[in-house]
């Protein structure tokens, strides 16, 4: 799932407080899960909103909805009929679901509720942690399935580096060395003979470095 | 900005979250100076941020959740996690103007009831200190 986590409630103020109606609009999959824009975050912040601006003797109209996806068109219609009905709009999506929003309704002014950190997990409850870059050329495969690219802190394709202590990256004590991860879980697997092939270095075109990228699907474009 | 006056005489407003299994509600907690709204709840894990901000938004001028003592939750862990979500929403409270100390958790000893009232009163010195919800609709 995408990850994120709500920004600063001061910085949110500054934002939409040249606005007199103000919709906020929760997205319900990823950010949900990660109680950052669901439903209850959505109703949340707008009632701390409320009374924020109301202790300052500041009037503004608070509305509030949470779609199931904020990142395709189909969901943002159920919206639009709020999103005309106000000034402006607080998004509490990723970073996709607001510029889906923004693409979708042009003349109305979008702003982001949350900071949208990585692709992760939730790996014990209220703990989230990075599992892919998002590179465009997935080789979890030769790594029984944890990612270097990620979660090794000097992304080595071919490890580990010799800095590793106990199972502990030297980089940060609050990470596991993600090559010890590869190398115990390859044993599991009978497959440590995967670390016997070089892995040439990565090409990193087909990850974000390589500009915007794009997706079509010619199957499913008429 | 709204300055209220803390010593403006007002019916304090407070409303009282409850896990069913903390307390039981015996004798009536409103008197002529406080006005107590009481909402049962199936564990006082299930007092979520919300309903603690909505309950301000609606004019409360203070919430207390009432839970079980430490370790002796029925479903594991629900007052540990009401008392992080007070602490959580203590803060907000605070950044947004209203106060965090009209926020309260208390561990009541096995359905010691009868220790509410007491309860009650310090949170009114709280209420009488800090004065009228800022933040409650007109």
């Amino acid at each position: 799932m995408i990850v994120g986590e709500q920004k600063p409630i001061e910085e949110i103020k500054k934002m939409v407080a040249p606005y007199k109606k103000l919709l906020i609009l929760g997205c319900g999959t990823c950010v949900k899960t990660c109680f950052a824009g669901g439903e209850d975050e959505t109703a949340a912040l707008a009632s701390a909103l409320r009374m924020a601006f109301r202790t300052e003797g500041v009037s503004i109209e608070i509305d509030e909805q949470t779609v199931e996806r904020q990142c395709e068109n189909e969901f943002i219609q159920e919206a639009a009929k709020k999103i005309g009905e106000n000034d402006a709009v607080l998004s509490l999506a990723c970073g996709a679901g607001v510029q889906a929003m923004a693409r979708r309704f042009p003349k109305e002014p979008v702003y982001p509720g949350l900071n949208t950190t990585f692709i992760g997990v939730q790996e014990s409850h209220g703990v989230f942690t990075e599992e892919c870059s998002g590179c465009g050329n997935c080789e979890l495969g030769n790594f029984g399935g944890i990612c270097p690219v990620t979660r090794c802190s000097k992304k080595l394709l071919n490890g580990p580096c010799g800095g590793s202590q106990k199972g502990i990256c030297e980089v940060d004590a609050n990470t596991e060395c993600a090559w010890q991860l590869i190398i115990d879980r390859l044993k599991t697997l009978g497959q440590l003979n995967n670390l016997r092939t070089y892995i040439p270095p990565k090409n990193w075109k087909t990850s974000n470095s390589g500009g915007p990228r794009k997706l079509v699907r010619e199957d499913h474009i008429i | 900005m709204i300055v209220m006056n803390p010593m403006e005489k007002f019916k304090a407003k407070i409303t009282l979250f409850h896990c069913i299994n903390a307390f039981t509600e015996h004798v009536s907690l409103s008197t002529d100076d406080r006005e107590v709204k009481i909402v049962k709840m199936p564990c006082s894990g299930m007092t979520t941020e919300v309903f603690m901000l909505k309950a301000f938004e609606a004019g409360a001028d203070a919430v207390a959740i009432l839970v079980c003592p430490e370790g002796a939750c029925r479903y594991m862990e629900g007052n540990m996690r009401a008392r992080k979500r007070v602490e959580k929403t203590s803060n907000v409270l605070d950044k947004i103007g209203v106060g965090g100390k009209r926020l309260s958790i208390h561990n009541l000893a096995a359905k010691n009831s009868d220790s509410v009232p007491g309860l009650l009163d310090e949170i009114m010195s709280t209420i009488k200190e800090l004065g009228k919800n800022p933040a409650a609709a007109a």
